[in-house]
């Protein structure tokens, strides 16, 4: 019972982080055509900026929607500085990574410098602890369980019931015709920018509330969420949204039942397995495009 | 009547290749118009130009009296002016309802949507049918009739057709033939490139050759000519 209980508790807290992250990996992926792998260092970003606001002496629940919205501008600079000018060139996808680790380090030392490499903790959601089926768990990390879905709930009622989403799907699509309807795709790269940083703030914040943070944290959730999106599909973001917990459960049975050391290659061997089978991914159709 | 349309000596092309050479040519002022010409030759890159999909080197594309050339797609579609791409590919992951939606984007079309969507209706029921299904899982002529039907919830002023019987059966074409012309009939003007001549001469009523870029030929109403002089003149004289 207790086993079922931890593997099920750990399984759906990892998966929420790898979600939150996952889901603006694979919504830039879908509407830009790009990787933006100065996504684990929003992450970080929005994690210190929310610590910084606290510091200031906002309360956390103020403190850390502020952080979101400042990541959304975030996301918004640095599409508009390292991306947009960059589109149509042959290419794209490699020189976006490059622009895109480059900015990220940029910003990695920023912070390094401004914050100092000492580890920093900000205010869980929720503090406290509670005993669930037998597994002592801290409340901070069942209100992420909790959040992460509404959330990613409201970003697929977003993109999907919404005029505003709908020309974001429309982008990922076909972009001349989006010209030709007469969507701003400029904006509109911006915005799935935006709502990615937003996004991988908030994991920063879920994080930084249980585990010290440094300005390097983000590199491995970013690892995890490139695995996650490759894992689910990069076609779409139900497709790593799923991945994402199913890794999320792997890896918790995996620890549980072999131990944290063997869990990673575990992992990797599941990962190979899968891209020998789809190559597309476990949950991808053939095409692009947001669902 | 005054031109809705008039393109002045443009010269535009892909980075360092020029395709269109000073070309210069009226729509509306004799009714519909009907681009023909060789393949390769430019009418595809001169409707990119004028909907701003891509910026002439030089020249000037007057919409209803304003220069439109250096304005975005967006504001070129926001003033009515709708094109309909070559070929088309559309949103394959997207539904009829969402293509008509977004044909409504701009803030001019918006207050029309329901009666757009009626007369789409009207003109294409078998959409009606299909309403919620996926545009890649629909035939060539069910396609193309998803590319009218989003140009016209866009509420068009002029309307551009690129091509709209590529790859389609001539019992297909007819009908879709009759669409365009109920379309024209309503008060849209029309540009139409096609290769299917009867389709034009069917449709339109003043004709430009286009040939290397440029107008190689005019063809203004009254001076009716028959199949053989223009396939004459699609291979040369
Ligand atoms: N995106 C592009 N980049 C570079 N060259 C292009 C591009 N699109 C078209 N061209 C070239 O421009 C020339 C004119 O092409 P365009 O598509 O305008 O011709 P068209 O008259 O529409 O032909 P068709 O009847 O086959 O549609 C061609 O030589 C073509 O290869
Ligand atoms: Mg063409």
């Amino acid at each position: 019972m207790s086993a079922l209980a931890e593997i099920l508790f750990g399984g759906l807290f990892q998966g929420s982080l790898y979600a939150m992250m996952a889901v603006g990996l694979a919504l830039v992926w879908t509407t830009i055509g790009v990787f933006n792998f100065s996504h684990g260092v929003f992450m970080m970003l929005g994690a210190y900026i929310a610590w910084q606001l606290v510091e200031l002496g906002l309360p956390a629940m103020i403190a850390f929607p502020i952080a979101v919205v400042v990541m959304a501008g975030v996301g918004w600079i640095l599409q508009a500085s390292v991306v947009r000018p960059l589109i149509g060139r042959p290419n794209i996808v490699l020189v976006v990574v490059i622009t895109t680790l480059a900015a990220g380090s940029l910003i990695e030392n920023g912070a390094l410098t401004i914050w100092g490499p000492r580890s920093k903790q900000i205010p869980a959601l929720i503090a406290g602890n509670t005993t669930i089926g037998g597994v002592g768990v801290s409340l901070h990390q069942i209100a992420i369980i909790v959040i992460t879905p509404l959330i990613l709930a409201a970003l697929w009622m977003f993109l999907n019931r919404t005029r505003l989403g709908l020309a974001l799907r429309a982008v990922a699509q076909n972009e001349d015709a989006s010209h030709l309807v007469g969507l701003n795709v400029t904006a509109l790269y911006g915005l799935a920018f935006a709502i990615a940083a937003s996004l991988a703030g908030l994991a920063g914040i879920f994080m930084g509330g249980y585990r010290f943070m440094s300005p390097v944290m983000g590199s491995d959730p970013l690892l995890k969420a490139l695995i996650v999106v490759v894992f689910g599909g990069i076609s779409s973001i139900s497709g790593p949204i799923f991945a994402a917990y199913l890794i999320g459960f792997f890896e918790a049975a995996c620890s549980y039942y072999f131990g944290l050391y063997w869990t990673p290659a575990l992992l990797f061997g599941v990962l190979i397995l899968t891209l020998m089978v789809r190559p597309e991914g476990i949950f991808a159709s053939r095409s692009r495009g947001l669902a | 009547m005054n031109p809705i349309l008039s393109v002045e000596g443009v010269t535009a092309g892909y980075g360092r290749v020029t395709v269109l050479h000073d070309i210069s040519l009226e729509a509306g002022r004799f009714g519909n118009v009907g681009l023909f010409g060789p393949n390769g030759h430019g009418k595809t890159t001169l409707l990119r130009a004028i909907s701003g999909l891509l910026q002439p080197k030089s020249g000037r594309i007057l919409f209803d009296g304003q220069d439109i050339v250096g304005h975005s797609a967006r504001a070129i579609v926001g003033a009515g002016l709708i094109h309909v791409p070559q070929g088309n590919r559309l949103f394959p992951d997207l539904s009829i309802a969402d293509c008509m939606a977004l044909g409504a984007y701009s803030p001019r079309a918006r207050p029309h949507e329901a009666e757009n969507r009626e007369k789409v209706v009207r003109l294409f029921p078998k959409l009606a049918e299909r309403w919620r299904q996926r545009v890649r899982t629909l035939s060539g002529g069910e396609r193309q009739m998803v590319s009218i039907g989003t140009a016209l919830m866009s509420h068009p002023r002029l309307l551009i057709l690129d091509e709209p019987t590529l790859g389609l059966a001539p019992k297909i074409k007819d009908e879709l033939c009759a669409s365009v012309m109920d379309i024209s009939r309503g008060g849209v003007p029309l540009i139409v490139v096609e290769q299917d001549i009867e389709f034009l001469l069917e449709l339109t009523q003043q004709l430009y050759l286009v040939n290397h870029g440029a107008v190689a030929t005019e063809i203004k109403p009254g001076e009716s000519l028959d199949h053989g002089e223009i396939m004459s003149m699609y291979f040369g004289h």
